[in-house]
């Protein structure tokens, strides 16, 4: 009886994947009943199916026709769904800096991220680059008011590719709870957040090593933590032997080029996401200035070289696969 | 018994768990492929027969092949080829993508490892 029932498939309705924002979400149930996983799985599909054509920066949707009407630089009314994200990401962007900037997204289109496979050929020219960064847009051009937005930049214009994940993934996970489960993991092409625990144990994370196969390393989360990673190699084209990734120091308009990946653990999805951006973009020399500013407690920075940089709480909770030589440990966050 | 007897005795019954944990234990293997296409609902396939599989997603036909135990694209129309480059899945809980065509595949076992997989 006891292998014929290792053979068995694991129940199905413990899984649900499907393709939104333009990747694979994967949610993860435990011990809830198949009809009841069914029932949130194909409401969660729904919700985020609905936020991806919301919020598509390159598709026509209510996210293009709001950068549409901010280039007019008239006031007009925020569409009601959109505005909780715009806030969130403008917050967020003060909070960070402007390491993490929300209102670049005529640079990012300019370097082609602006379709699902970066078309191959060279990067952009560099005084196209100049003139964007020199026009500087920034979320202080905005004017958000009683649901009321203007902008006083014509080079605003919103792609929220670095926060929308995290703010859907939020969205999602409050969609459970008022369906009763407390135990769950939305996996957003690799960016989670995970509610309660599977069974008598916590959720075990792997993160994924950011330059070969398998896994780096192992994380316990706490009922409701986030975990999420920016890495250079998620969307990337290469032209002539060199790399060119997506994230994009808003300061030079070229690609943040000193880590590799930053991994956050947060309680919110929103606020990870933004932080994973901002501190790669700020690199080893400036992510602890930043983390401290935006409240953020959980920090790993890999950068080009391979060395490992992180907060002394990091460390505690983090299991190397392979013990790695040297750790730059930070002061408490 | 003598004293080495006993030396021995103690070793083996304390060797017992590790050695259960390294030949019997299910934790990390795969049983089933689980294939998702698109938003259809998912298929799940037993992982003891080795075969090929071939998957229609919109831009053309993926094809995934299972052999002892393991899985991996082996076709795929999209530009990036991210998915064949993945290699093999081998353990549960391992997940390939291939986005463009709206493919994934993702190894299941009773024990996963992990829960989940952050990149």
């Amino acid at each position: 009886m006891l292998l014929a029932g290792c053979s068995q498939p694991p129940d199905p309705g413990q899984h649900r994947q499907f393709f939104a924002l333009g990747t694979l979400i994967d949610i993860t149930f435990y011990g809830i009943d198949s009809s009841t996983a069914e029932q949130a799985g194909t409401e969660l599909e729904q919700l985020f199916l609905r936020m991806h054509a919301d919020w598509h920066a390159w598709q026509p949707g209510i996210l293009q026709e709001t950068n549409h009407r901010l280039a007019t630089q008239d006031e007009f009314s925020a569409d009601p769904t959109l505005l909780p994200l715009l806030e969130a990401a403008n917050r967020l962007s003060r909070l960070s800096n402007e390491l993490f900037n929300p209102v670049i997204g005529k640079l990012i289109a300019l370097w082609g991220f602006h379709s699902d496979e970066r078309p191959a050929g060279p990067p952009p020219d560099k005084a196209a680059i100049r003139e964007l960064v020199q026009q500087h847009p920034s979320v202080t051009d905005i004017t958000l008011d009683n649901g009321r937005i203007r902008s006083s930049n014509p080079a605003v214009s919103y792609d929220l590719g670095a926060v929308a994940k995290g703010y859907a993934i939020d969205r999602g996970i409050e969609r459970l709870r008022a369906h009763g489960i407390d135990n769950a993991i939305i996996n957003a092409g690799g960016d989670l957040r995970a509610i309660g625990r599977h069974g008598d144990r916590p959720w075990r994370i792997g993160i994924r090593d950011p330059r070969g196969p398998g896994v780096l390393a192992a994380i316990e989360l706490g009922d409701d933590e986030s975990v999420l990673t920016s890495g250079d190699y998620e969307r990337f084209f290469v032209y002539k032997g060199k790399r060119y990734h997506h994230i994009i120091d808003p300061r030079s308009g070229y690609p943040a080029d000193s880590a590799t990946s930053v991994t956050v653990i947060h309680t919110d999805a929103t606020t990870a996401d933004a932080a994973a951006t901002a501190l790669f973009v700020a690199g080893p020399k400036q992510w602890y200035a930043i983390a401290r500013r935006m409240g953020i407690h959980y920090v790993m920075l890999i950068d080009r070289n391979g060395t490992i940089y992180m907060n002394p709480a990091m460390r505690q909770r983090i299991h190397f696969e392979t013990e790695p030589a040297d750790i730059h440990l930070s002061k408490p966050l | 018994m003598t004293r080495a007897d006993w030396v021995l005795l103690v070793a083996v019954i304390g060797s017992l768990p590790l050695l259960y944990t390294h030949f019997w234990s299910d934790e990390g293997v795969a049983r089933h492929l689980q294939v998702q296409i698109g938003n259809r609902p998912a298929r799940i396939i037993a992982l003891d027969q080795d075969r090929e599989l071939t998957l229609d997603g919109p831009l053309g036909t993926s094809r995934v092949e299972i052999r002892d135990g393991r899985a991996r694209f082996v076709n795929s129309p999209c530009p990036g080829k991210n998915c064949i480059q993945a290699g093999w899945l081998t353990g549960a809980g391992e997940l390939a993508a291939c986005l463009p065509n709206r493919i994934s595949i993702q190894l299941l076992g009773m024990h996963p490892r992990f829960d989940a997989i952050n990149f």
